[in-house]
């Protein structure tokens, strides 16, 4: 085992503890342990209601994200290919505003999966070209965009129709939040999380081949668009996994998989997998220290923090892309 | 017609809108080295994908022991024959090893665990290509010609009795070029490995290959042994190139000399 394997779970460990001691009340490692055996004090109340719901969501929630996003960047080549970038978490979102707006009593991770595939399958329709020239995945990645637009304007659209309080709530929700997470947030997410993660699993035989062109999969026996297909459809439930329990938190899917691969110095799809999800966990979490820490007495939404994090990124990355000429 | 081996059957084939091959009936001789040659655009790549069932015919079929190509469970045809596509590109980072191991997926379970066979076949191609001392090299690491030989390896650990390569030697030095297809050479004459290969250059083709497929813009010159095949005559009708042929005063094979 090399040493470099074990730093995402210790970062993960810290970001956990991190994230359950400071808040308005800061409490001591010594004071959650107390509370979480005795079951009484400010470290029980922290632990059960306050700050442990929230902090186990958005572990769960990053983690479906760094995961997704990790999909979508190995089968497209492109760093920028994320759930996040290419629309499906705006198309979840709308799904979910939508349904407040109209009264559609469905699960909020049902409308979310809906949204997301959407999205997904308006992306794949919007790329297509006519002719034998293969659809390049930045052609993808561009319309990706257009429908994220498209898909965030509808949402806002929606909002302004809504009664102030709701539309208030909507808004915040949208831009990615943690606030007031129960524990069924945290279940739903790790039970959902926890299934698609288990059908990635099985998925990334395929994708080890997949990763090597569409003719080298085919020689070796794969059916490159049927598992193409699976692998769209995975990430994509995997990011409304986490759209439902966060709101359409941005650029944790298409940060974590680069990050956590050179923290973990792991190149095979499997291990990039894993390092993307538990980054995604650790930033998610920091994310929400810092919003929640940051301005006293203020919540900021955890998607404002990611956002922070996130456009720097991005504008580096894409003056690298540009310098590289994929641009 | 016969049943054996690989074989095309009246076989049309059409990029986009374009036909490129009409009509085309051969067979690709059994356990040896063939190369298809011919002007650029005139439809070689697009054979050589039919061949291996990467692009569906408009017409005719292609057939694998008598067997069309499209009724072949997916799977079995993987074990069968092997493609390496031109100029693949590897995963970021990816190893020698890693890559090489790959090529074993069409005989591994749906959660079968790697074998020992798995291992041993991987260390056999990596040893063929010469590249043993390098598997735990990241790809992006190696020269032209050590990375075309670890993608050979790929090929090679999918062990299969049909070999197809889409101009292996591209983008590599006349050396590496020469390495590259001795290699592919020796597959041929230790397993008994039906090689299928896309050449540009005619000397190369007429020394390493056995038989030789000539395609010109309006489909097949001439197919059979290079000294049939390589002559003036059809150089002028494939290429509408004025050469001189003379005997390669190396090999004795056909060696093409450019007016």
């Amino acid at each position: 085992m090399k040493s470099s394997s074990l730093v995402l779970p210790l970062l993960l460990l810290g970001a956990v503890l991190l994230s359950l001691m400071i808040g308005q009340v800061v409490l001591s490692p010594l004071q959650l342990w107390t509370g979480l055996w005795s079951g009484t004090g400010p470290g029980a109340l922290t632990l059960r209601v306050l700050r442990g719901p929230a902090t186990f969501t958005a572990a769960g929630a990053g983690a479906v994200l760094g995961a997704a996003g990790t999909i979508f960047q190995i089968l497209l080549r492109n760093p920028l290919a994320a759930p996040d970038v290419m629309g499906f978490m705006s198309g979840a979102g709308l799904a979910v505003v939508a349904g407040v707006a109209f009264g559609i009593s469905l699960p909020l991770p049902l409308l979310s999966a809906a949204g997301g595939l959407t999205a997904a399958v308006a992306v794949a329709l919007l790329s297509v070209r006519r002719g034998p020239v293969m659809q390049s995945s930045l052609t993808l990645i561009l319309v990706g965009i257009g429908v994220s637009f498209l898909a965030s304007a509808a949402s806002s659209f929606l909002i302004t129709r809504m009664p102030p309080q709701e539309a208030a709530d909507a808004q915040r929700w949208l831009v990615g939040s943690l606030a007031a997470r129960s524990w069924q947030h945290a279940a739903q997410v790790w039970g959902l999380g926890a299934l698609m993660l288990l059908v990635l699993a099985l998925q990334v035989r395929a994708l080890k081949v997949l990763e090597l062109g569409d003719e080298l999969a085919a020689g070796l026996g794969l059916r490159p668009g049927r598992a193409r297909n699976g692998l769209i459809g995975t990430g994509v439930l995997l990011a409304a996994a986490g759209v439902a329990v966060a709101g359409p938190v941005p650029f944790v899917a298409m940060m974590a998989g680069p990050l956590g691969m050179r923290i973990a110095k792991v190149t095979a799809p499997g291990a990039r997998l894993c390092a993307a999800a538990m980054t995604g966990a650790v930033v998610t979490i920091l994310a929400d220290v810092v919003a929640r820490s940051i301005v006293p007495g203020v919540q900021l939404p955890v998607g404002v923090m990611t956002g922070i994090m996130g456009a720097p990124y991005l504008l580096w990355l894409l003056s690298k892309e540009a310098e590289a000429g994929e641009l | 017609m016969t049943h054996t081996g690989l074989a095309t059957d009246r076989l049309s084939l059409a990029y986009g809108d374009r036909i490129v091959i009409r009509d085309l009936t051969l067979q690709v001789p059994e356990r040896r080295v063939t190369s298809i040659l011919g002007p650029n655009g005139c439809g070689k790549s697009t054979l050589l994908k039919a061949l291996a069932r990467l692009i569906v015919p408009t017409g005719g079929e292609v057939k694998l022991s008598g067997q069309a190509l499209g009724a072949i469970d997916t799977r079995v045809l993987a074990r069968q024959l092997a493609i390496l596509p031109q100029s693949p590109r590897a995963p970021d980072g990816i190893t020698v090893a890693d890559l090489v191991r790959r090529g074993r997926t069409p005989w591994r379970g749906f959660l079968a665990p790697w074998s020992e066979d798995d291992g041993r076949i991987c260390a056999q191609a990596l040893e063929q290509v010469g590249l043993q001392e390098m598997v735990d090299r990241p790809i992006d690491e190696l020269s032209g010609g050590q990375r075309q030989r670890a993608w050979i390896a790929l090929v090679l650990a999918q062990d299969t009795p049909y070999l197809l390569l889409d101009e292996p030697t591209t983008w590599l030095d006349l050396a590496h070029q020469l390495e590259v297809l001795s290699l592919l050479r020796q597959r041929n004459r230790d397993h008994g490995t039906t090689v299928v290969a896309v050449l540009h250059d005619l000397n190369l083709a007429a020394r390493f290959s056995d038989h030789l497929i000539l395609l010109g813009a309006d489909g097949l010159v001439a197919s059979g042994a290079p000294d049939e095949v390589v002559t003036e005559d059809r150089l002028r009708q494939a290429f509408g190139l004025e050469a001189l042929v003379v005997s390669d005063p190396v090999t004795g094979r056909p060696l093409v000399v450019p007016r």
